[in-house]
């Protein structure tokens, strides 16, 4: 037992040191946002039932694809190869493609679910949200 | 009236080789980045948990084996997982919802130390390794089975080690975000012996807020998320099991036998705070009384060789009064997992998951998995901008 309790202690310490790093903004933004989406669009529990594990496939798959881009770029541009510039200018393309495919097949799963009112009402709740997050960060920083 | 038919037939049939057509393209785009998502929604988790219950003195003097066990506390160490092994999603397009399939391999270790002062320490150790399946129909219902078999043996001196197994099935229907009830049954060694009851649940709340969940034989809750990474509870469980004990105290004295069987099992109401420090890491905090303290011994053998006898009749049982006890638990989670907010099924699964433990217990991981709106955006920086761009367009 006493070792377990230094064990929960130096685990405690450990953890809490990186505790800002730690606590993930990914995830305090997406819990945010779909927060604020479900308040704008005002779904009917049916509508929820069927709405949330499309759009967040939906979301899982452009975050991967955007990660993905972001990871390549993050290598740096400066000593690029032109072989390597010519992959990423290729990777650049094809994501924003994929992007474009991704958004067209969900948009058509997600109309058909909630119509083509409350999609719309959902492209403008992830527009609000990006400026209520774009102003709170604004503020914070004047 | 018959060329209209053919028209609508032929403009369902484009628009199914459209809509099929579009799915491909999306497909094949996605794949020729060739990125991994992933599979699981189920995170591996990793639970160590230890339990601590006060010294008590048995009251009972006249009783000549109360008299020679002295008094009785108890010391606990839990490790458990669970991992998923397989996870399948089906789209059901006419319905327009999502199924899915979830498999999760269970593993348990248990040290469990009855002190009897009055006698040699004793450590029995309790392993098992099971399998758990649960079923979201996308629409209300949630199926889960659960299999834990497992070993019990004490592990100080020479004894022989008891298989068993315990299992539980539960149908858990979600009439709405804030309403659930669940029933099945279980076959249980929690309280004490081995018990078949039925499963009966009953949920008041959304599992992300304030909720009250009785799920009768294994908890009763009251669960209070302050925010993001903090969640306290008020709780009445259940703890106990059924282990075999060496008889090396000569505490059974009719016939040979080198082990008998020892249950135990005590109501815990207390006070939970769990604390979310990352997203790989939480930990627990818990304290409470302990009251309805029984422990019993019986010898197995002796009983079957007395047909008129049922196989428990016990010869030492005593049912002490309430004591205080400490529990505290480190859970980690390993690896990505798909996203599921706001999926009150995906929620329920977890919820079933979690509130039948692994291998028979009931720490309870404490829902680590579910996420809990953050009240206010003030700790959003230039640092969240970045994940903004993950998940929107800019």
């Amino acid at each position: 037992m006493k070792h377990f309790y230094k064990i929960v202690i130096l685990v405690y310490l450990f953890f809490y040191s990186g505790y800002s790093v730690a606590q993930n903004p990914k995830d305090k933004v997406a819990e945010l946002r779909v927060a604020f989406i479900s308040k704008k669009i005002e779904l009917t529990a049916s509508e929820s039932e069927k709405f949330w594990p499309v759009y967040n496939e939906y979301n899982d798959k452009i975050r991967a694809v955007k990660k993905n881009l972001r990871q390549s770029y993050k290598k740096g541009v400066d000593n690029l190869t032109d072989k390597e510039a010519e992959d990423l200018y290729q990777l650049d393309l094809k994501t924003k493609q994929a992007e474009m495919a991704i958004h067209e097949q969900y948009s058509g799963k997600i109309k058909d679910i909630i119509g083509a009112k409350k999609i719309v009402k959902l492209h403008v709740a992830e527009e609000e949200f990006k400026l209520e997050i774009i102003k709170n960060i604004k503020d914070k920083s004047d | 009236m018959n060329s209209f038919q053919n028209i609508v037939k032929m403009l369902i049939l484009i628009s199914i080789i459209f809509l099929f057509n579009t799915q491909i393209r999306s497909q094949a785009a996605f794949d020729s980045l060739k990125i991994k998502l992933p599979k699981h929604y189920f995170k591996t988790v990793i639970v160590l948990d230890s339990y601590r219950k006060a010294d008590q003195k048995f009251a009972d003097t006249a009783n000549l084996l109360a008299k020679k066990l002295n008094s009785y506390a108890i010391k606990q160490f839990n490790a458990s997982f669970y991992t998923p092994i397989y996870t399948e999603t089906y789209e059901v397009k006419e319905k327009g919802i999502t199924k899915s399939t979830h498999l999760l391999l269970t593993g348990n270790f248990m040290l469990l130390e009855p002190i009897f002062s009055g006698i040699s320490q004793h450590s029995l150790i309790k392993i098992g390794m099971g399998v758990r399946w649960i079923y979201n129909s996308g629409k209300k219902g949630v199926w889960f089975v659960d299999a834990s078999p497992f070993v019990t043996k004490d592990v100080t001196y020479e004894s022989k080690g008891y298989f068993r197994l315990a299992s539980t099935f539960v149908y858990s229907h979600n009439v709405s975000e804030s309403f659930n009830w669940r029933v099945g049954a279980t076959k249980s060694f929690l309280w004490g012996n081995k018990n078949y009851w039925p499963f009966i649940g009953l949920r008041f709340g959304k599992l992300d807020k304030v909720n009250f969940s009785i799920q009768f034989p294994r908890s009763i809750n009251l669960n209070v998320p302050v925010g993001p990474k903090l969640s306290f509870s008020m709780y009445t469980r259940p703890q106990g099991g059924m282990f075999n004990f060496s008889n090396n105290d000569s505490l059974y004295r009719i016939g040979n036998e080198s082990t008998f069987s020892y249950t135990r099992y005590e109501l815990n109401t207390g006070f939970r705070a769990d604390v979310r420090v990352s997203n790989n890491f939480n930990f627990y905090v818990s304290t409470g009384i302990s009251s309805r303290n029984n422990v019993t011994f019986y010898s197995e053998k002796a009983n079957k060789e007395k047909p008129r006898l049922p196989y428990r009749n016990y010869f030492f049982s005593k049912t002490m009064g309430p004591a205080l006890f400490v529990n505290l638990g480190l859970v980690f989670k390993f690896g990505k997992t798909r996203s599921f907010y706001h999926e009150k099924n995906m929620y329920d699964v977890m919820d079933l998951n979690n509130s039948i433990d692994v291998g028979d217990n009931t720490g309870n991981t404490g829902n680590p998995q579910i996420p809990i709106t953050p009240k206010s955006k003030k700790d959003i920086n230039l640092g969240s901008i970045q994940d903004l761009i993950d998940y929107n367009d800019f």
